[in-house]
């Protein structure tokens, strides 16, 4: 064996090690790596169980409670003289946190007014009528369709149908058309569709005019007039009287629902102050007090606040000619 | 260093210094993330964010909208932990960027919201759009992961017991 030889078989021997060394270090990552994917799955798939447990088994599918027109517009959900807290919803059919609001909870609400523990009381609003079409009509046109519902009280089951359409925010959508064909799946009498049509395309015409001419107008006006820094702290309703006074005839909006929403949307920004104020939607508040956000918008955390609130008093009053009531 | 086959050449400043950058990298980035995975709780509202962006269908839209927190919870669980540190961080960056595409995204096509990046999110007044701040913000913890998935060599790492990234 000479010397060329035992290099050789030196050098083949380093090279096995070398190789094993490689190898064990392969082994090592893909061990590391593995262990970090299954860190990664089990976090994500014991949290994903722990938050989707909070979405009950499916909608509430049982009987409704039933509900009453109120005088200003609103809804009231309960069973007949029950004794429970009152739980105040305040939606806009186009604001996209409603609907996930709506998707994940409207199934409490009608178990827990089902069952007595809750007077549901909801109170439609339209925050974004002062935004750009289509934003602002979308909402309007739904509000004033789900007010049109009420009249044959169909309000809760309309306002899903609506929820589950939302349009996205930039386009065009609950339009008159919809509008109808979605309150015919509620089961009409044919009397009773005739006049929710016949309602939904007066609301349609007055929404807009309100958009297209008269807020346009009366937006710019007053920006020239008080001026943007005024005009920004001025909610909707009062930007509208302002306009009474200075030549912007507001009239057309009288006995319609569009109006009524807008009017509903007015004071529920005064209705509430201090941390209570209401500032946006979805705002639940449970016998006047406003429900922060993982309380409202997980099923188990308003579940969970209706029982252990005190019964309430709903502070509107029923609709005197018993519209839309059972 | 305990490694026999590593000639014991004199430790440039950077040899002695990069391995608390990559755990200050690691432990900023863990920070980040855990902050952005809380403040989307509840999931009703991340879903509501994800799906502000007009990307995806509505189920796969809720499915990210509940996950997506968890997987950066995990990410910053890994980061703190020192396991897998290089890959982590990489798939760290990754994710950045990807909010990162979805941000220029939304910004193409002109929609005004909030990226949902640390809860909030949706629509927002077009003046009210940051999405300069986000991209920007979001490049900077894309560096974080660059920086610990170019150098996982760290103190106080899971990796550093089981022999690797010595």
């Amino acid at each position: 064996m000479g010397s060329e030889a035992r290099r050789r078989s030196r050098e083949k021997l380093r090279e096995q090690r070398e190789k094993e060394k490689r190898s064990a270090q392969r082994r090592k990552t893909l061990l590391v790596v593995g262990a970090a994917v299954v860190v990664v799955l089990l976090v994500v798939g014991i949290g994903y169980a722990i938050l989707t447990a909070d979405r009950r088994s499916g909608e509430y599918e049982g009987a409704l409670a039933p509900t009453t027109l109120q005088q200003d517009g609103s809804v009231v959900m309960a069973r007949e003289g029950v004794e429970a807290p009152v739980v105040e919803v305040y939606v806009d059919y186009q604001c996209p946190a409603c609907r996930q609001f709506e998707l994940l909870n409207s199934g409490v609400l009608k178990e827990n007014a089902a069952q007595g523990e809750a007077i549901v009381h909801y109170r439609p609003v339209s925050i974004f009528a002062q935004q750009p079409v289509p934003v602002s009509s979308n909402s309007l046109r739904a509000g004033a369709a789900a007010r049109a519902a009420a009249d044959h009280d169909r309000f809760v089951q309309y306002t899903d149908i609506l929820f589950q359409n939302q349009p996205t925010e930039r386009t065009v959508g609950f339009t008159v058309d919809e509008l109808k064909e979605w309150f015919a799946e509620t089961d009409p009498t044919e009397g009773q569709q005739e006049e929710f049509n016949q309602r939904v395309d007066e609301e349609a015409a007055v929404v807009t005019r309100f958009t297209e001419e008269y807020l346009p107008a009366l937006t710019e006006d007053a920006m020239a007039q008080v001026g943007q820094e005024t005009l920004g702290t001025m909610v909707l309703t009062d930007l509208i009287a302002w306009g009474d006074e200075h030549g912007h005839d507001s009239s057309f909006l009288e006995g319609t629902y569009t109006g009524q929403i807008i009017e509903a949307t007015g004071n529920a920004y005064t209705r509430y102050s201090g941390d209570n104020a209401f500032r946006g939607t979805p705002s639940v508040y449970i016998n006047g007090e406003l429900l922060d956000n993982n309380t409202a918008m997980t099923s188990q955390g308003l579940d969970e606040a209706i029982h252990s609130a005190e019964p309430g008093e709903v502070d509107t009053q029923p609709m005197g000619d018993g519209g839309g009531a059972e | 260093m305990d490694t026999p086959d590593r000639t014991p050449a004199p430790r440039s400043r950077w040899e002695a210094l990069q391995p608390w950058l990559t755990l200050a990298c690691r432990v900023g980035l863990a920070a980040v993330l855990i902050f952005a995975a809380v403040s989307k709780f509840p999931p009703a509202l991340s879903i509501q964010a994800v799906e502000a962006y007009d990307l995806f269908p509505t189920d796969i839209a809720r499915f990210i909208g509940y996950t997506l927190p968890l997987f950066e919870l995990a990410l910053a669980v890994l980061l703190l932990a020192g396991l897998a540190t290089r890959y982590v961080g990489a798939v760290s960056a990754l994710l950045m960027i990807a909010f990162i595409a979805g941000i220029v995204s939304a910004m193409a096509r002109g929609l005004s919201i909030d990226c949902g990046c640390f809860g909030g999110g949706g629509q927002v007044d077009p003046e009210e759009t940051t999405y300069g701040l986000s991209i920007a913000r979001d490049i900077l913890f894309a560096a974080l992961g660059g920086f610990v998935a170019i150098w996982p060599r760290s103190p106080l790492a899971l990796d550093r017991a089981l022999g690797l990234f010595r």
